[in-house]
């Protein structure tokens, strides 16, 4: 095949991935926090509401687009884009499979953290460009945040790169394959050490997703919607799908890092690789749940609280970590002459 | 004894040149701004009447440095019915309908304070039973408005989960209410002289399963919202009001206690069958948003055990003492206070020997915490403005009346 | 609850305010003159029997003029008293905020309501309505206008 249309088509399908998860993840998230919270959620179009959303994109698409008076015109129509780009750009080095990734880079995890980094700055130029009060201080809030956890985020991996020895995300699974003492799956999760790396990651990552409890920047009960105030229609739709799109990306990252990616432990490669791209999404949309179930339950913390947390305590952290892994691994080289 | 103007700072005034507000008055001490060189230009942002967590239709002008909050102007007005000049028009017995749409959440204490006001001026004694009911539709009530600040209060933090679990637990409480006075909220059963309606048979065996279930339901959104490290890291030492402070702005009820002074109309002014029960009255020792919030999930626990009480010592005899059909109230003045959910709503009639009410005030606990806040916001986060709003539990309909 | 009304106008007159003490269905009540209303108030709040708190405040429009009613509060002794003064409809009223920060918003209410003009608030504007609104509280204000009642 024309190599050009192999790139085309591997864009293509990833494109439909991300829309079709952003419709399915907005149908869950409303599933979810409806029966956490006593209630049925949409429940009127199509058995158990589940065309709800399709409809919801329907009428996003259609409706009347706003331009506010007084934005700045030329951001303001960037910032979506910049919004989206980004987090549509991170799919490119997630591994669904041995064989099945858009693209295997060398430096997959450092490609899909710097894709993520860049959503803030659409968040900013959103803020900015709204000329309204509170999407700025939503924007504002964004960069703030983004700049203390992208620091944690990144070292709170390095201890798995460490192990692995690759930044190549499909390498990193295959480096879990196989089992300790013929009983323990070679997950890094399963290993102790990794235990405060985890934790780590996913207090940043939740950070970087403006999640609850970290959703500063778009804190609806201080910054009405913070810095999608000002946005209707499908530019609105934009931003939330990526937000949608980046939840995909962090957890698939989890479960590429810690999870052992598409791979089921006790069972042999060869039987599992014909659906390693279904347990590999199960596994990601297991961690999509819990960042919901944590969105249905906790109250959401405060600015100055989050900087805190960031720049006193999870950077020092991340730091005593990689050096406590780099002695262990040190230590286990020199005794047992192997490697993670 | 400290004096009031060392309390008062703003006054509820933005500074100059960032609003439309005039020379700002001698004597004003202001949060100075740029001091540091680090500070810039003030931004003035409109918190409402369309806002998420502003509770009703309050509006609050707020100068902010940052996130942080300089000064606080309060704009109120948004419900302004005129109740008073309303109730001029009303006869005695139809005034409850007016308190009802004062404090639209816990509408039984506003009917009762009415119904005291008259029957002290006219000199009613009321049966036994009709204060024991009044004194359990009243708790009954308590429950239900702060199970409606609870949920609110953890949704200003951003938590939605404990506040459905309050609506059901509301739910149950309002269907009660419904049962005994055929109204979820704008009640009119408190009448004077006593009530309009007996108990509804059977209904003691539904409050008593109602008591029964909220007694492990109350531990269940203490640990949902209260037992949250972040929901405490919010509250704790946030909007502190001290004593001082909350004389000096009047401060009552839940708001007055946290602060440290266990003053309870229930307990000091005794009224209907509350000297009969037996009740603890919850004190605060900071003054901060979480002893506002424990002192409230506390009152919810005490108010279930009166209910209890109530449920199993109602006595027997009539609902409603012998009154005219149309109240004339000798010539005088009175005023009558009940323990809200908010506050102390009082009321204070002068009457002229007619019909209706010669003056009419209705004497709200919001009003009062609206002031303090424009007082003790200055100095915190923007995120903190909501959580302090939400912990004073100021409620719109009763501010502006 | 009540308190004794000889040993308050005593307090009251020996700091040089004439007050006259009524036992009335409301309670206490001590009528001062508007001059003296603020005196009052402090004596009350700094005097032995710490009236530390402004419950309430009241305006009547009574036919002759309003009468401003203050609800006084004291907690170490559990007392509650109320002072009386009367003002011309067109007349100024002095604000006690200096004495009890609680009167900001209730005397602005009444300033309002009833027409008056405030003396020394720190922030005299309307509370509730806006501008051009009649004094809703007065008894001359009618609660629906003639023509309104007439075109329903």
């Amino acid at each position: 095949m024309n190599p050009v249309l192999v790139v085309l088509l591997r864009i293509l399908a990833a494109l439909g991935l991300m829309l079709a998860n952003g419709v399915v993840l907005i149908y869950m998230l409303r599933k979810v926090l409806g029966h956490m919270h006593l209630r049925l959620g949409p429940m009127h179009v199509g058995p158990h509401g589940i065309l709800q959303t399709t409809m919801d994109v329907l009428k996003l698409l259609t409706k009347e687009d706003i331009t506010p008076r007084g934005v700045d015109r030329a951001l303001y129509f960037i910032a979506p884009a910049a919004v989206f780009v980004p987090s549509f750009a991170a799919y490119a080095a997630i591994p669904f499979s041995d064989s099945w990734s858009i693209t295997s880079l060398d430096t997959g995890l450092l490609f899909t953290l710097a894709a993520l980094s860049l959503v803030p700055i659409g968040i900013l130029m959103a803020g900015w460009a709204s000329a309204n009060k509170w999407s700025l201080l939503g924007g504002m809030r964004a960069a703030a945040q983004q700049i203390a956890y992208e620091v944690p985020l990144l070292l709170s991996l390095l201890p798995v790169v460490m192990f692995a020895g690759t930044l190549n995300l499909g390498d990193i699974v295959r480096a879990q394959s196989g089992l300790w003492f013929g009983f323990v799956p070679r997950w890094f999760i399963a290993f102790p050490l990794f235990w405060p790396a985890f934790l780590l990651f996913v207090i940043a990552s939740l950070v970087e997703l403006n999640q609850t409890p970290f959703d500063m920047s778009e804190a609806e009960s201080e910054l009405v919607a913070g810095f999608a105030s000002e946005y209707s229609a499908m530019k609105f739709g934009l931003i939330f799908l990526s937000e949608f799109s980046n939840q995909f990306i962090v957890s698939a990252l989890g479960v590429t890092l810690f999870f052992g990616g598409w791979m089921i432990p006790w069972v042999p490669e060869s039987v599992v690789a014909p659906i390693a791209p279904v347990v590999f999404m199960l596994k990601v949309y297991t961690g999509i749940f819990v960042m919901m179930w944590i969105r249905g339950t906790f109250p959401r913390v405060r600015i100055d609280q989050l900087m805190q947390l960031g720049w006193k305590w999870l950077i020092p952290a991340s730091l005593a970590l990689i050096l406590v892994t780099g002695v262990v691994l040190k230590v286990a080289q020199a005794t047992q002459g192997v490697t993670g | 004894m400290t004096d009031p103007r060392d309390i008062v700072s703003g006054v509820g005034m933005l500074s100059e040149g960032t609003h439309f507000v005039g020379e700002p008055p001698a004597g004003i001490r202001r949060v100075p701004t740029g001091v540091d060189g680090l500070s810039t230009e003030h931004l003035v942002i409109n918190m409402g009447p369309q806002h998420p967590s502003t509770h009703g239709v309050l509006r609050l002008l707020i100068e902010v440095d940052g996130e942080e909050v300089v000064a606080v102007e309060v704009t109120l007005g948004y419900l302004h019915r005129g109740i008073e000049k309303l109730a001029e028009h009303r006869r005695y017995d139809q005034l409850g309908t007016l308190m009802d749409r004062g404090d639209y959440v816990s509408g039984m204490h506003g009917e009762q304070a009415v119904a005291l006001a008259v029957e002290r001026l006219m000199e009613i004694e009321i049966p036994r039973k009709a204060a024991w009911i009044r004194t359990m539709v009243a708790e009954l009530t308590r429950i239900a408005s702060h199970l409606v600040w609870f949920g609110t209060f953890g949704l200003d933090t951003g938590a939605m989960g404990q506040f459905l679990y309050a609506m059901r637990d509301r739910e149950a409480a309002v269907e009660i209410l419904e049962a005994i006075s055929g109204a979820r909220m704008m009640f009119n059963y408190i009448r004077p002289g006593g009530v309009v309606d007996d108990l509804p048979a059977g209904i003691d065996q539904k409050i008593l399963a109602f008591c029964d279930g909220f007694e492990t339901y109350l531990d269940e959104h203490h640990a949902l919202l209260g037992g949250n490290e972040i929901f405490q890291g919010r509250v704790r030492g946030i909007g502190v009001i001290d004593r001082d402070t909350a004389l000096a702005f009047a401060l009552t009820g839940p708001n007055l206690r946290a602060s440290g002074l266990g003053f309870d109309l229930r307990r000091d002014r005794p009224y209907d069958a509350y000297p009969e029960l037996e009740f603890d009255i919850p004190v605060g020792t900071t003054g901060d948003s979480w002893d506002r919030y424990m002192v409230r999930m506390e009152e919810m626990r005490q108010a279930n055990r009166m209910v209890r009480q109530c449920i199993e010592g109602m006595p027997d005899g009539d609902f409603k003492a012998k009154v005219p059909r149309v109240l004339r109230p000798p010539e005088g003045e009175i005023y009558a206070a009940t323990e809200s959910s908010r506050g102390e709503t009082g009321v204070h009639i002068v009457s002229d020997g007619s019909d209706t009410p010669y003056r009419f005030h209705y004497r709200s606990g919001s009003l009062h915490a609206m002031q303090a806040l424009e007082e003790i916001l200055p100095g915190h986060l923007l995120a903190d403005v909501v959580m302090i709003v939400g912990s004073t539990d100021v409620m719109l309909g009763e501010v502006d009346r | 609850m009540r308190p004794d009304p000889t040993a308050i106008s005593s307090l009251l007159s020996s700091a040089g305010v004439d007050a006259e003490v009524e036992g009335t269905t409301l309670g206490t009540v001590f009528r001062v003159a508007l001059v003296d209303a603020l005196a009052a108030l402090i004596v009350l709040r700094e005097g032995g029997h710490d009236f530390r708190m402004l419950a309430d405040m009241l305006g009547t429009d009574t036919g002759d003029g309003i009468e401003i009613t203050y609800h006084l509060r004291s907690f170490s002794r559990d007392e509650e008293v109320y002072v009386k003064t009367s003002l011309a409809y067109d007349g100024e009223l002095p604000s006690v905020w200096t004495a009890f920060p609680s009167a900001l918003m209730p005397e602005r209410e009444i300033a309002e309501l009833l027409g008056l003009t405030l003396a020394g608030h720190p922030n005299p504007r309307r509370l509730f309505t806006t501008d051009g609104i009649d004094p809703l509280l007065r008894k001359r204000v009618p609660i629906r206008t003639l023509e309104e009642v007439r075109d329903r």
